[in-house]
């Protein structure tokens, strides 16, 4: 932000300090040429009206026999001779070649200066000596001021810029300080929002219009915290309501003669709590009240198996070692036990393990069941769906069990994944990061 | 068995619940079993009918209208030694937790099976009568014995440094069993009884399985335990302090 704008401000000064150059050197060039041209009319005219015929070494124009500058050894400027020329044939010159040599600025004690014949405290800055060739009468030299505008004119610039830079960019960098620090802290506590704990409103500070949004935000933050209370409330009383009436059927079930009845009567009742034990929790999982805790997983799977053992199911746990995690227990031990519980239902008997990896832990339930069609994959997930070849209340459930283990383990910040297996059979796959 | 038993040796059940669709075939199924079961259909009415009859346990409702089930058992505890098994909708661990620490002996969860709270209601009544002096409250938060904590509300134990490991519903019964009798012995049949009153059909193990499960688990060699000892003809016992935390 701040660079851009030093940036931006540079190249304004930059274009600035470019025409300002560009200014400079047009008047250069007319102040060096226009006396000049002058003076050599001038000194021609005198010198065919009877004047002083021009020597090589005396007055401001001189005629030398060769080309006084020497090639090599000094700048030439020819766009000062171009002008020259253009001006020459404005006054009705005609000449021959022009050439132009820059002579340094001169150290008015040294002898060279005294050699070239110029007067004391003539010129101190650079000159420019201009040659003008006569058609077979030599060469005409006249020297021509030269200021050297470079470095003067670029540290005026520099310093513009800094006053600039120092009057502009500082009151900009506190502007966007004062906005965007205030808004950095809105965005900490909006990533650090959690639905299940309001915290404390953020102090609103910075500009108006940020104060509003701080405002606004903390406004957002407890209506959504309101609406989950809500929510939890309205649960809680459609649990209270569903369970009341399911007790009742499930005391009265119990007064049913037939044994067959009975038992099938007791699982379906068994099922519907189960089910509406899935709604709540899925729909509470986004504040779950229960805090993660350092817990051993492979004694929390081998405790989940175990419990499926107790109720006669097929399914055995590999022994692993123990294996220290942070998580919540009791929705960690649910998500197990509905992949276990999907693998009893659809394959059978289920093999348990748990895996170590570099980066993740895996909890693989293998069943033997026939797999999942692989363009099914995804739709197992979805909450209230079921694959179509098995919607009927023989199998139960109403596939709630796995879309509430992928919350569960999201929630955890891993992934469930399902993987036929080659030979035959399910692989459904816990990955937690370690 | 109600018409051969005289009334004064049957057991008086308090059932204390608003929803009559609850309360009258949960009366008709405990009267079929040998209770003789008075119905209360709030808080107050029970008040009435609690100093009216020499009740031997009451089953109540915790959500109710009016005074709730909590408040009349805080109520039973501070003023008798009937036991109390709450009925309770709510299956957050909080809430039973809280049910234990108002002095209830015990609860079932909503649906609940009938059977099983028969036999819960045996259990206590057992235990009340051959125990003499009952225990309010048997459940507490947490256990500490030999470096380990065992919470009731999580079903876990959690070891030395702080990390809990997971129990299946089978040994966590009987751990607790152990851990609320240390230095008792307890034989195989009383450990059935103990723990099969509660999470119906979960236990039907053989103890021994469980028992050796839970010595890996907590000893430090399974193979010499040192916590759970086998009493040579016995049974199991716990050789260990144990505190309430």
């Amino acid at each position: 932000m701040a660079l851009l704008i030093a940036l931006a401000l540079f190249v304004a000064q930059a274009i600035n300090f470019g025409m300002i150059l560009h200014d400079r050197s047009e008047f250069r060039l007319l102040q060096a040429t226009r006396p000049v041209a002058t003076r050599i009319a001038d000194a021609l005219d005198r010198e065919a009206h009877g004047g002083r015929p021009l020597t090589a070494d005396r007055g401001r124009v001189r005629r030398t026999p060769t080309n006084p500058i020497a090639r090599s050894i000094m700048e030439r400027h020819p766009e000062v001779a171009a002008e020259l020329r253009r001006q020459f044939a404005d006054l009705g010159l005609t000449v021959g070649r022009i050439d132009t040599g820059l002579r340094p600025a001169i150290d008015e004690t040294s002898d060279a200066h005294r050699r070239d014949g110029l007067r004391r405290g003539d010129r101190q800055g650079p000159t420019l000596l201009i040659a003008i060739e006569q058609p077979g009468r030599g060469w005409l030299a006249i020297t021509a001021p030269w200021p050297q505008p470079g470095w003067r004119l670029l540290l005026a610039a520099l310093t513009q810029t800094a006053i600039l830079y120092i009057i502009v960019l500082l009151p900009v960098l506190w502007i966007v300080r004062r906005i965007s620090r205030p808004l950095q802290d809105l965005r900490r506590a909006a990533e650090s929002f959690r639905p299940g704990d309001p915290g404390a409103p953020m102090p609103p500070h910075g500009p108006d219009d940020v104060v509003a949004l701080i405002a606004a935000f903390n406004a957002l933050r407890l209506r959504v915290t309101g609406m989950l209370d809500e929510k939890d409330r309205m649960l809680g009383a459609i649990g209270h309501d569903l369970r009341t009436p399911l007790a009742a059927l499930r005391v009265r079930i119990e007064s049913v003669e037939d044994d067959i009845d009975r038992a099938k009567m007791i699982d379906t009742v068994a099922e519907m709590n189960r089910t509406l034990d899935d709604i709540l929790s899925l729909a509470r999982l986004g504040r779950p009240s229960e805090p993660p805790t350092d817990v051993d997983l492979a004694a929390l799977v081998d405790a989940v198996v175990e419990d499926f053992r107790d109720l006669g199911c097929e399914v055995s746990f590999v022994e692993a070692d123990r294996l220290r995690m942070r998580l919540r227990p009791s929705l960690m031990r649910r998500a197990v036990r509905n992949l276990i519980e999907n693998a009893v239902k659809y394959g059978v008997a289920a093999e348990v393990r748990v895996e170590e990896r570099a980066r993740s832990v895996a909890i693989v339930v293998a069943d033997q069941g026939p797999g999942i069609p692989e363009d099914r994959m995804g739709d197992v997930f979805d909450a209230f769906t079921r694959l179509e070849s098995s919607r009927n209340r023989e199998t139960g459930g109403i596939g709630l069990g796995l879309a509430l283990a992928q919350a569960i383990v999201r929630e955890a910040g891993g992934e469930i994944r399902l993987v036929n297996r080659a030979g035959g059979g399910l692989d459904a796959i816990i990955e937690l990061p370690r | 068995m109600l018409d051969t038993a005289p009334m004064g040796d049957m057991p008086h059940l308090l059932l204390v619940d608003d929803e009559r669709s609850i309360r009258e075939p949960l009366a008709a199924y405990l009267t079929k079993q040998g209770f003789r079961v008075t119905q209360a259909g709030d808080a107050e009415s029970a008040r009435t009918r609690l100093t009216a009859y020499a009740i031997d346990l009451v089953i109540l409702d915790i959500m109710m209208p009016g005074e709730d089930g909590l408040s009349l058992c805080r109520h039973i505890a501070a003023t008798s030694d009937v036991p109390v098994i709450l009925l309770t909708a709510r299956t957050e661990e909080t809430d039973r937790i809280i049910g234990l620490e108002m002095g209830a002996d015990d609860y079932v969860v909503k649906p609940f099976s009938p059977r099983e709270l028969a036999t819960r209601v045996k259990v206590i009544l057992r235990r009340a009568t051959a125990g003499g002096a009952r225990q309010h409250a048997p459940e507490a938060n947490a256990y500490a014995f030999a470096g380990w904590v065992l919470k009731s509300g999580e079903r876990a134990l959690v070891d030395r440094e702080g990390v809990s490991v997971p129990l299946s519903t089978g040994e966590y019964n009987l751990l607790l069993a152990l851990v609320t009798r240390p230095r008792q012995v307890l034989t195989r049949d009383q450990l059935l009884d103990l723990t099969q009153g509660r999470e119906a059909a979960a236990f039907d193990r053989a103890i021994d399985n469980q028992v050796s499960r839970l010595r890996r688990k907590i000893e430090a060699d399974a193979k010499t335990p040192e916590l759970i000892k086998t009493v040579w003809g016995g049974g199991y016992t716990l050789a260990a302090e144990v505190t309430r935390l």
